[in-house]
């Protein structure tokens, strides 16, 4: 992968808790005099948060479908 | 069937929500609906608000089962009813206070109060959508509804795991993006 796809794969495991310890501290280290950096995890964070409300938004869908299948006349 | 005697655990519900999502949400509703609506009908509520009141109390639960941050002491539909009437109480309440307000109000010029708090509640999930297709089905999938990569793979027809992997960063990176933008245009 492309190094713009590793950092956002190292982000993902950061916020997962899944990156190494050593890695870990470096990124919060970096994260702390590094503005560019914070901010494209911040975005990606906001990115989770958009899924999450388009996932919510399916789920919703797929139980109104259900009530009407359910107990609709 | 499940008994009280042998109460399902919140990890077996994440499985059968991974594995049958469809399955699983229709069985709860249907044990569950006919209770809300029960008690909804007997504290002057509506059929629709019964049916909004367990959506949103089966998307809670279902979330909260996802993320592991659930022990059930009692069935799912315990559960779900008591959230639906915390709710309830709390949007009859709700509805007393702003019945209220109209009362006493004399501004002739006086708005909703939920415009307000609309307007800020911003819905980011347009910009998944904006991704198009593709990678708003990966995406979801994976980090809303729980499947693995190579679920999502073969439900997508991708050669290998490695593949829709990659493909499911680029869709995050094109998300990242499109989000940079707007806080840019909106937030300055």
């Amino acid at each position: 992968m492309r190094p713009a796809l590793e950092e956002i794969k190292t982000l993902e495991a950061f916020v997962n808790g899944s990156l190494p310890e050593e890695e870990s501290q470096e990124l919060e280290i970096r994260l702390l005099w590094d503005e560019y950096f914070k901010q494209k995890f911040q975005l990606q964070q906001l990115a989770y948060r958009a899924i999450q409300d388009a996932g919510r938004q399916q789920l919703r869908q797929e139980l109104k479908a259900i009530h009407t299948r359910l107990f609709s006349t | 069937m499940q008994t009280l005697t042998s109460p399902v655990m919140a990890t077996d519900w994440r499985h059968s929500f991974i594995t049958d999502r469809e399955k699983t949400l229709t069985r709860v509703y249907a044990q569950t609906y006919p209770m809300v609506l029960h008690f909804v009908k007997q504290h002057n509520g509506t059929p629709e608000d019964a049916q909004d009141l367990l959506q949103e109390a089966i998307i809670l639960f279902y979330e909260k089962v996802m993320h592991e941050q659930l022990v059930l002491t009692a069935s799912a539909t315990t559960y779900l009813l008591a959230i639906c009437k915390n709710k309830w109480h709390q949007e009859l309440e709700k509805r007393q206070r702003q019945a209220r307000i109209f009362l006493t109000q004399t501004s002739p010029n006086w708005e909703e109060p939920t415009i307000a708090s609309e307007q800020t509640n911003l819905d980011l999930g347009t910009f998944v959508a904006q991704l198009g297709k593709k990678c708003q089905e990966i995406l979801v999938s994976f980090y809303y509804f729980g499947h693995n990569m190579p679920q999502i793979a073969a439900q997508h027809a991708y050669r290998n795991v490695h593949t829709a992997t990659v493909q499911k960063f680029k869709c995050l990176e094109r998300l990242r993006q499109s989000l940079a933008n707007f806080t840019i245009n909106d937030f300055r």
